[in-house]
């Protein structure tokens, strides 16, 4: 029976539904993989997912699927912030690299001056 | 239901049932043509007067999913929880193919490259120190360091070698720190498992 294909992906075996040829997930979510459907699922929903796809071009579907599943993924792990918890790190590691960087060039302008003094010294 | 009694000395009964004459029904339940119950979820955080924070939403994950995420939150937490998801959500609408993974593949570039300036600078100082022969104690100004920054300095220190010549300054990059691979997620995800301070900054979006 088709229903029971084997070869339906992992959407449609979650879904319990026949997956047609022109399926809009199978591409990208094999049915060796039922976690990835599954996370992606139960964050945005089947629907809102085939329609985001619909509305991409074929040759970006790829990357959308991924950037979804992650961000589907952080969600779960952190239903508070999903990954803008991650943003939010990165923003602050920006910054306190930026300061200490500061204080490094200005300590080489100091340490550069310093010798500059001295050799002038040297000469008088 | 209200009881009130106007100038002709008519009562008034009215009854709340989200129409005009009452208060407002929140922006969620003005877009799903319900009722808004007292007890709405959605409520405190999509006021009417800002209908495009819940559509938006709404339009990226469902009201259903959002509701569902919500009901699993303890109720100090869900304020944040929205405004992240309306974040991701704007991201998401903004950048259909990336959303947020965009902006977090643009940081982690940023923090790369920073990192690659700071090693060199950290570089520079040792060279200029070895070549005047001065002892580190007496010429140098001790930089104050926090516990982050000795992190931060200790995953740059990574000198190969320095040359009397300054503008010729060779050093080593462990692998994996300076990741050019930015668009996946799988290095992404890596960086995030190194990361063990979640910092929540909640100016990211007052």
């Amino acid at each position: 029976k088709s229903v029971m294909n084997p070869k339906r992906c992992a959407a449609c075996r979650y879904l319990r539904r026949r997956c047609p040829k022109d399926c809009v997930f199978s591409p990208f979510f094999p049915p060796n993989n039922p976690e990835k459907f599954a996370c992606v699922h139960r964050i945005y929903g089947a629907g809102n997912v085939s329609k985001m796809l619909q509305q991409l071009p074929v040759q970006t579907r790829a990357e959308a699927v991924e950037s979804l599943c992650f961000e589907a993924t952080c969600r779960i792990e952190d239903p508070v912030y999903g990954c803008v918890g991650m943003i939010s790190l990165l923003q602050t590691q920006i910054q306190k690299t930026e300061r200490l960087l500061a204080r490094t060039q200005a300590e080489i302008t100091v340490s550069q001056i310093k010798h500059s003094q001295n050799q002038h010294s040297e000469f008088m | 239901v209200t009881i009130q009694i106007n100038k002709t000395g008519v009562v008034v009964i009215k009854a709340e049932m989200g129409g005009p004459g009452s208060s407002s029904p929140c922006a969620s339940c003005k877009l799903l043509r319900r009722r808004c119950a007292k007890d709405c979820i959605f409520a405190p955080y999509f006021p009417p007067d800002d209908p495009h924070k819940f559509a938006i939403v709404h339009k990226v994950f469902g009201a259903s999913n959002v509701s569902k995420m919500l009901q699993e939150l303890p109720v100090n937490q869900r304020a944040d929880a929205v405004n992240s998801l309306v974040f991701e959500a704007n991201a998401r609408v903004r950048d259909p193919v990336y959303g947020c993974v965009g902006a977090i593949s643009y940081l982690q570039n940023q923090v790369s490259q920073l990192q690659m300036q700071l090693a060199v600078a950290q570089a520079e100082i040792l060279c200029i120190q070895m070549q005047h022969e001065q002892p580190l104690q007496s010429h140098h100004q001790v930089l104050e360091l926090d516990q982050d920054e000795k992190a931060l300095l200790l995953n740059n220190n990574n000198i190969n070698n320095c040359n009397n010549d300054n503008n010729n300054l060779g050093y080593a990059m462990s692998s994996g720190q300076f990741n050019s691979n930015f668009a996946s997620p799988s290095s992404i995800m890596q960086m995030q498992m190194q990361m063990q301070d979640p910092l929540k900054q909640e100016s990211l979006w007052t």
